[in-house]
């Protein structure tokens, strides 16, 4: 099956056609997906920065990251979960948009940082664990980071601006 | 004068006029900077008010926590005020007339009173109430939320 067959059978779909067409459920989810970015991207903002040496330099990053995870998970998991049900009812008319292949293109990248992060860097987080300013390569990482989710937010919000 | 017809001459008033003939990514560069300051806002509120429901980063005292996050917090108002104004000026009375608009402008008013009375008071003690603590917490986490929420609504009824 094409990709613009695939999108269509989501949007003729029952959910799909459900959500697009209601009054209420279709801007619940769009306005949880919108304000749920302050526990998604906005803690991922935040560990980035120490990532980078900007803020909370004080705390051992490892200690940042531990207490987190649990609602960064849960954030961009109710942030993709969101984020699938927009796309449902609305395939067709998305999947024409060059800047929504950009967002996701540009999550992917930075699902990528974050495996080459876990993976690699913080590996031996126990050496640049307390150091205000760590290595280069994690302060890359946490740049690259920020740098992806602005773009990420900034193509989300121009996928209903030019849509119409 | 009456409201209406106050909110009919700020729409076109000359900065108003100015606004509106302006290139549309205008306004799509002020609705992302909106975006920005409620992010930076409700970060900083979530973190704070979480660390006052005793999660989170329960490594960081109240007092720390809060300490760190207001500049957060106020920059992230100032952008949401100022883009919230560009956003306003061209269309008033738009938004003279939908409901939500009135319904975000109470709870904005609520939070910032809450904000700068309790929410203060509480950040700065060394061991609040643990009763004190929460109810202060969901009360910040569902009037911000609200503003966020009603300020989507307006969108959705215009």
């Amino acid at each position: 099956m094409s990709l613009i067959g695939f999108a269509q059978v989501l949007y003729d779909s029952e959910i799909g056609t459900a959500i697009r067409e209601s009054l209420f459920v279709f801007p619940f989810i769009e306005g949880t997906h919108l304000l749920t970015l302050s526990i998604s991207v906005g803690l991922i903002a935040l560990v980035d920065l120490r990532l980078v040496g900007l803020f909370f330099r004080d705390t051992p990053a490892s200690q940042l990251i531990r207490q987190l995870r649990p609602w960064l998970l849960g954030g961009f998991a109710v942030q993709f979960v969101t984020g699938l049900l927009l796309f449902w009812s609305l395939a067709t008319k998305v999947i024409e948009l060059p800047v929504f292949w950009l967002k996701l293109a540009v999550i992917l990248l930075a699902g990528i940082n974050l495996l080459w992060f876990e993976l690699k860097l913080a590996r031996n987080i126990g050496e640049w664990d307390s150091q205000q300013i760590p290595p280069k390569a994690v302060r890359f990482a946490g740049w690259a980071s920020l740098g992806f989710w602005i773009v990420v937010v900034i193509s989300g919000r121009l996928i209903p601006y030019l849509q119409y | 004068m009456s409201t209406q017809e106050l909110f009919n001459s700020i729409q076109h008033s000359t900065v108003s006029a100015s606004l509106t003939h302006l290139n549309h990514l205008f306004g799509a560069v002020a609705q992302l900077t909106h975006i920005t300051g409620l992010v930076l806002l409700l970060t900083s509120i979530v973190l704070v008010n979480l660390r006052l429901l005793g999660v989170g980063l329960t490594g960081y005292s109240v007092i720390d926590l809060a300490k760190s996050t207001r500049r957060f917090i106020w920059i992230g108002l100032a952008l949401l005020a100022i883009s919230g104004l560009f956003i306003f000026l061209p269309a008033a009375t738009i938004y003279y007339i939908n409901p939500f608009f009135w319904i975000k402008v109470e709870l904005l008013i609520a939070a910032v009173i809450v904000q700068l009375t309790l929410f203060r008071w509480v950040t700065t003690k060394d061991h609040p109430s643990p009763v004190l603590a929460k109810s202060t917490a969901v009360l910040s986490l569902v009037l911000w939320f609200g503003v966020g929420a009603s300020g989507r609504i307006i969108g959705y009824l215009n």
